[in-house]
């Protein structure tokens, strides 16, 4: 599903900073990968890449079979709408939409009629819990309810791939337990995973934790996340 | 495209930001309003002043007796030179007169009934009345057939009509016969004339008072002329002139008074030059107007950008394509200026047709004393207005289309990080 071959990424800034230098990574359909570094380690630069979100400067990404370089705009907006779903930290909900409209949003632009769209939104919302939130802005949500909203907005065309940056960074230890417990049964459906955490004991909860140490690979572990004990806190 | 999603999102985003689309909405309306406002008395007053001249023939010329005041060949300074019918000769042989139209001039006492009146009585060819733009509000004026038959009709001014009627059965003094100076005259028509306190101006014809009075000085002659079409060849005609008549007369040919030459050409011309250079000051303040309401919309379309990174990131990785996101703001601009580029519009030509009724019914604007108008019609031609209002608004779109074009070009992470 993704394929990286040394990928070099530099931010020209004040000073010129080579965040990632030369990244070589399979990610396999259907695979639920971390991304676990020390704050500052590049794991952010490295996801936006996969999203499209940002362009890298020397080497190869595949993503389900096509190279990804030199995009025009519309081909990568393509990819992202179709492929990938983005999961944030900060949530990324449109504060003037209410939460079935945001979960609509992607719908919309793969030109999908208003009525299918708020039905396969509501389907979406229902499904995490949220069908008597549908009508309510972002604000007058609790963190979580955000998250699982974000969650449906990513899930509602159904990607090859769901990309999470930081997805309980800015939640409670339950509510994150409770997130991590819905991207996994995500997962279990058959879409690939990625997600980005600088905690442990959510890496823990994948199957396979690549450390990223100064913008290279430092190691690939693989992981079982039955063992795990899910009466202990994760945090 | 244009579903209706699409509009309901434009609108959204204008309730949105209720205060942003009101201050922009409201930098057009105002400059479409003063806009139109502004050209509007700009016609109000070309329309006012030259409706002056607008049934005077230009290539007419009037001389009028004066005093000179230079000595000149034994003649002492403040001598009074009468016109006389060496002039009229002199004029009638010179290429350039077409026709001769001297006015005679008779005071008198008119009398009606009970009423009397000092009136000066004019005897005038049929021309004179283009000639001075003379306007008849009653009845006709003097004709061909009237100087032929040398009929005695007169024209009233409109004061003396007035007055007549006054504390009278009659309605109409048309077809009355009135005395004046002894002699009875039918009164064909009312004009708005040139009347000055009490003494009331009327017009016969010249061959009438001429066979009448046998009057061979004259105060006042008009003539019109051929082929001086230019302010030049009128410049030189009078000098000309003025050199002539001071030879008939024995005065300075360098005496500026002697007599007046006052030709229409040249004083509709210099009319005509100071309401173009008016106009062209309106146009000037008008289109700073548009410059400043346009300039206004980039400025907030700047700002809305920026307002609105965070989101157009958002969009952009949900899949918007640049496209969708290009233009919804454009339209968002366009739809701002059309709502409010037609509600300045309507607004602005709502007023000055309110003024321009109000003005017609009470009749200010124009001066019946003298008969001079100086406010007419202050309306301004639609078409150049939705001329106006379209530049407006396809400015507008140029100016929303390089902020809107920016924040496309933008990565996607670097829109949702923006703060
Ligand atoms: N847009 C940017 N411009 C310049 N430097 C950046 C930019 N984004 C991130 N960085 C820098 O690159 C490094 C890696 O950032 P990031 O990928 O966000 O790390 P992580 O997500 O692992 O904390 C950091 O030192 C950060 O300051
Ligand atoms: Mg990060």
């Amino acid at each position: 599903m993704i394929k990286l071959n040394n990928i070099n990424k530099t931010y020209f800034g004040a000073q010129p900073l080579h965040v990632l230098k030369g990244i070589n990574l399979d990610v396999a359909e259907g695979e639920l990968v971390s991304i676990m570094g020390a704050s500052g380690s590049g794991k952010s630069t490295l996801l936006n890449i996969l999203g499209i979100l940002d362009n890298y400067d020397e080497g190869e990404y595949y993503l389900a079979g096509k190279l990804v370089k030199n995009l025009s705009e519309n081909q990568a907006a393509e990819f992202r709408n179709k492929l990938i779903g983005f999961i944030f930290q900060s949530f990324n909900l449109i504060p003037f939409k209410t939460a079935l409209e945001n979960v609509a949003l992607p719908l919309f632009y793969q030109g999908v009629n208003r009525k299918k769209r708020n039905m396969m939104a509501m389907e979406y919302l229902e499904r995490f819990g949220l069908k008597d939130w549908a009508d309510h802005y972002p604000n007058e949500l609790s963190g979580g309810q955000k998250q699982r909203v974000s969650i449906a907005r990513a899930l509602v065309t159904s990607p090859k791939i769901i990309l999470a940056d930081e997805p309980t960074g800015a939640l409670d230890s339950k509510t994150s337990a409770e997130v991590m417990q819905i991207l996994r049964e995500v997962n279990a459906t058959g879409i690939t995973m990625v997600i980005v955490t600088h905690e442990r004991g959510i890496a823990n909860l994948t199957r396979k934790i690549v450390h990223l140490k100064d913008g290279i690979i430092e190691s690939i572990e693989e992981n079982d996340p039955d063992k795990m004990d899910f009466t202990k806190e994760i945090k | 495209m244009f579903n209706r999603d699409f509009w309901s999102e434009i609108f959204m985003a204008l309730k949105r930001n209720k205060l942003r689309t009101i201050l922009t909405g409201f930098a057009i309306s105002w400059g479409i309003f003063m806009l139109i406002v502004l050209l509007s008395a700009g016609n109000g007053l070309k329309n006012g002043v030259t409706g002056n001249f607008a049934d005077r023939i230009k290539n007419t010329y009037t001389i009028w007796s004066s005093s000179t005041e230079l000595p000149y060949k034994g003649h002492k300074a403040g001598r009074f030179i009468m016109l006389n019918n060496k002039d009229i000769q002199l004029l009638e042989s010179l290429y350039q007169v077409e026709e001769v139209s001297p006015v005679l001039s008779k005071g008198g006492t008119l009398i009606f009934g009970e009423k009397s009146r000092n009136v000066s009585m004019e005897g005038v060819k049929p021309i004179f009345k283009n000639i001075e733009g003379v306007k008849v509000i009653e009845g006709r004026f003097i004709n061909e057939n009237d100087m032929r038959n040398k009929l005695k009709v007169v024209v009233i001014d409109k004061n003396t009509n007035e007055e007549l009627l006054r504390t009278s059965e009659e309605t109409s003094m048309m077809g009355k016969t009135v005395y004046i100076n002894g002699l009875s005259f039918t009164v064909i028509g009312v004009s708005k004339g040139m009347a000055f306190g009490e003494m009331g101006q009327c017009y016969a014809p010249y061959s009438t008072i001429r066979a009448i009075y046998n009057v061979n000085e004259y105060y006042q002659l008009t003539f019109t002329t051929k082929g001086l079409d230019t302010k030049e060849d009128n410049e030189v005609f009078s000098k000309e002139l003025r050199k002539k008549i001071a030879m008939l007369h024995e005065f300075s040919p360098d005496d500026n008074r002697g007599v007046w030459i006052d030709s229409q050409m040249v004083n509709s011309l210099e009319t005509m030059r100071i309401f173009n250079t008016i106009n062209i000051f309106i146009w000037v303040i008008g289109i700073a107007m548009l410059i400043s309401g346009v300039v206004g919309v980039s400025n907030i379309m700047r700002i809305t950008v920026k307002e609105r990174t965070n989101e157009i990131g958002i969009r952009k990785a949900l899949g918007a394509k640049p496209r969708s996101i290009l233009l919804s703001i454009v339209m968002e601009s366009l739809v701002i200026t059309t709502i409010f580029g037609y509600i300045g519009m309507i607004c602005g030509i709502g007023l000055m047709e309110i003024v321009n009724s109000i003005m017609e019914s009470s009749g200010a604007g124009t001066n019946s004393e003298m008969g001079m108008s100086v406010f007419v019609n202050p309306t301004v031609d639609i078409s150049i207005v939705v001329m106006a209002t379209l530049v407006l608004i396809i400015s507008g779109v140029a100016a929303g289309f390089a902020p809107a074009w920016n924040s496309v070009k933008v990565k996607p992470i670097e829109a949702m990080n923006y703060r």
